[in-house]
């Protein structure tokens, strides 16, 4: 059975950058359909809720001496934060992502996300608000100036989703996308399968927007040790990307690299909001096992190589573990501070719990989850988009993921969702209906389809761990054996090794009992293409050059790479 | 296991509606757990039910270490 779904502009993915898409290209005069794995509500990685949002207000930051360039370079190249960057940040794009905040913000509040109080408080950026208006409450964060919005964000996909229902939007919950349709080239559409009734959906579009996360869980063995405890969902599969390398999109590849110090990525045993997240401010800070602080809190921007000291001679000192301390804050702090954290993620859920097993942030430390300096993290891919979001394809348009456009990640994919959604709606007008393949939608239906027909065989799970293990491999053969500091180089032969295994596993067939799994399985196909892309990458040895970012795509069946300078519009002050 | 639900559940299915994962099914009139292994433990049920039915209950091997103080 297959559903046929004809509209003009259709978005992969209903999560925040999806929806603010679809609701653009609505008021631009489109018809919009959502392809939604999850549902729109409680869906991506803003799913249940956000708590902390970068912004530049210019009649709030234009006084204090900023301007938008001075953001863009504080995050990209000059702040603490921008300096770990490597150079690699789009600034064309953060540029666009700065000056489109505050209108951002205006337009979620119109839609009852409220970011305005009548009261703030003194560790808030204290300013004057014209008379008669409610004051933002600004935190500092990792970046040198006062800008980041402390909000109830917890129910932002609800009003998103009330928004593009109010408009028209063609929802299409519990719809896993699994290929893009093209003719000559040209992007017409996508397929999908429900993951509850197996259905096969076809959608026919004049442009397509991939808003379908910016992560490729479960590619890499996840730090927790378990797939299902991530901090974004374990649910956002590379499966964008896959689509696009598979169509001969140029994406953006970005290899493993090995961390030069200590980290902290999330509590012990249970991978939330990480321990130096905006989340704890006022009232946490980062101690070792002798409550010794190693740093405040990140927000008061104390120098990082400041707490990476007090870390590196915490540990030489055996004044380990290290806790995460609220113990010492005031109560009204405290309570501040439950509030933004419960505007967070999974971080709600996490206070309930809390509760439940007879844990207080008021009278317990939380133990974080050392990280040894060396490990290496898994590499990036995603589509390479222009400053109006388009890919190299024609007619393909995309969001989220896309190259580094920063860390700002709500911001970011907020901003981007809707100025895609403004230019897939531009690029479809007084544009044709296109004109399917059918013989490919047949072989992709085929495909996709394949693991509920087969007999006995492996499990999505079982494929997966495989494919994890193989990319563990590749971990090691591109950042090479030695620690930090000792000379490594990347090994060809176990490149080719990992390559050779993953084309092996490409072919391996896997079995699902029901819709549900066959998207699962159809997740972890999605992950083996980005995986191969990722290793056939690896060789080249432009992918290591600095400057540059390095682009893939397939064409006519054979990988094609090349790189394209970074363009650099505000150089660091220093160089300046 | 995770979501553990009350009697006071009043069966209206919005868990198994909004559930991100897709872990929840109707069963026999009352929602249920389908893929245990693949909860995100996101809270999401928990936080939509209107008769407040829902608890998340960690694996042991998820639960955070504390240390009290006080």
């Amino acid at each position: 059975m297959t559903k046929r779904i004809k509209t003009d502009v259709l978005v992969i993915g209903g999560g925040l950058s999806g929806c603010m898409a679809a609701i653009n290209a609505r008021e631009h005069g489109a018809r919009v359909a959502i392809m939604e794995k999850s549902h729109t509500e409680r869906s991506g990685a803003a799913g249940t809720g956000n708590d902390h949002f970068w912004f530049y207000d210019p009649e709030i930051h234009g006084p204090r001496g900023w301007t938008i360039p001075d953001m863009v370079r504080d995050i990209s190249t000059d702040g603490e934060y921008g300096k770990t960057k490597g150079g690699l940040m789009d600034q064309g794009l953060l540029e666009i992502v700065a000056a489109g905040t505050k209108e951002a913000v205006d337009r979620l509040e119109s839609w009852g996300v409220q970011f305005r109080y009548d009261k703030i408080y003194p560790w808030n950026l204290q300013y004057t608000a014209p008379k008669g208006e409610r004051r933002y409450r600004i935190v500092p964060q990792f970046q040198s100036e006062w800008d980041t919005l402390n909000y109830d964000g917890r129910d932002i996909k609800k009003r998103l989703t009330e928004q593009c229902l109010k408009r028209g939007v063609d929802i299409h919950n519990r719809v896993a996308a699994t290929g893009l349709l093209t003719v000559d080239g040209r992007v017409v559409g996508a397929t999908g399968v429900h993951m509850r009734t197996g259905e096969f959906h076809v959608f026919k579009a004049k442009a397509v927007i991939i808003a379908t996360g910016m992560d490729q869980w479960r590619l890499f063995k996840p730090g927790s040790g378990h797939w299902f405890n991530s901090q974004s969902p374990p649910y956002i599969t590379g499966d964008g990307e896959a689509m696009a390398v598979r169509a001969g999109a140029e994406v953006f590849i970005l290899q493993a690299g090995k961390t030069q110090h200590h980290g902290f990525q999330y509590w012990r045993n249970i991978c939330r909001s990480s321990p130096a997240a905006t989340t704890c401010y006022p009232a946490g800070r980062l101690v070792n096992a002798e409550r010794e602080v190693m740093i405040r809190h990140p927000a008061v921007r104390e120098p990082m190589r400041k707490y990476r000291q007090n870390v590196e001679d915490s540990v030489a000192e055996g004044k380990t573990p290290f806790y995460l301390d609220w113990t010492d804050a005031a109560e009204e702090e405290v309570e501040y501070a439950l509030w933004a954290y419960g505007n967070e993620g999974l971080c709600w859920a996490l206070q309930e719990i809390m509760k439940d097993l007879g844990i207080d942030f008021r009278t317990h430390m939380i133990e974080l989850e050392l990280e040894e300096p060396g490990r290496t993290t898994g590499g990036f891919l995603a589509p390479f988009i222009d400053t109006d979001c388009k890919t190299s394809l024609e007619g393909l348009f995309a969001c989220s993921p896309v190259q580094f456009a920063g860390e700002v990640a709500a911001p970011t994919y907020t901003v981007l969702g809707w100025r895609s959604g403004e230019k897939a709606a531009e690029y479809v007008k007084d544009r044709p209906e296109p004109i399917l393949d059918e013989a490919q939608v047949e072989s992709e239906m085929k495909r996709v389809t394949q693991p509920i027909d087969a007999e006995e065989d492996h499990t999505w799970q079982e494929v997966n761990l495989e494919l994890n293990q193989v990319m563990e491999e590749y971990k090691k053969y591109v950042a090479g054996f030695n620690p930090p500091g000792k000379k490594d180089a990347v090994s060809v032969t176990g490149l080719q090794n990992t390559l050779e295994m993953l084309r092996r596993l490409k072919e391996a067939k896997m079995k699902a009992c029901d819709p549900h799994e066959l998207v699962r399985c159809n997740e972890v196909m999605n992950l083996i293409d980005v995986g191969i892309m990722m290793v056939e990458a690896a060789f080249e040895p432009d992918q290591y050059r600095r400057g540059v970012w390095f682009l893939g795509k397939l064409e006519d069946g054979q990988v094609v790479f090349r790189t394209e300078p970074i363009k650099v519009k505000y150089p660091p002050r220093e160089a300046a | 296991m995770p979501p553990v639900f009350k009697d006071s559940c009043i069966s209206c299915f919005k868990c198994v509606e909004i559930c991100p994962g897709d872990v929840l099914r109707e069963s026999d009139g009352k929602p249920e757990v389908a893929y245990t292994d693949e909860c995100w433990h996101c809270g999401a049920c928990m936080m939509d039910c209107p008769a407040a039915a829902i608890r998340l209950n960690l694996p042991l091997w998820m639960r955070p270490v504390a240390k009290r103080l006080k």
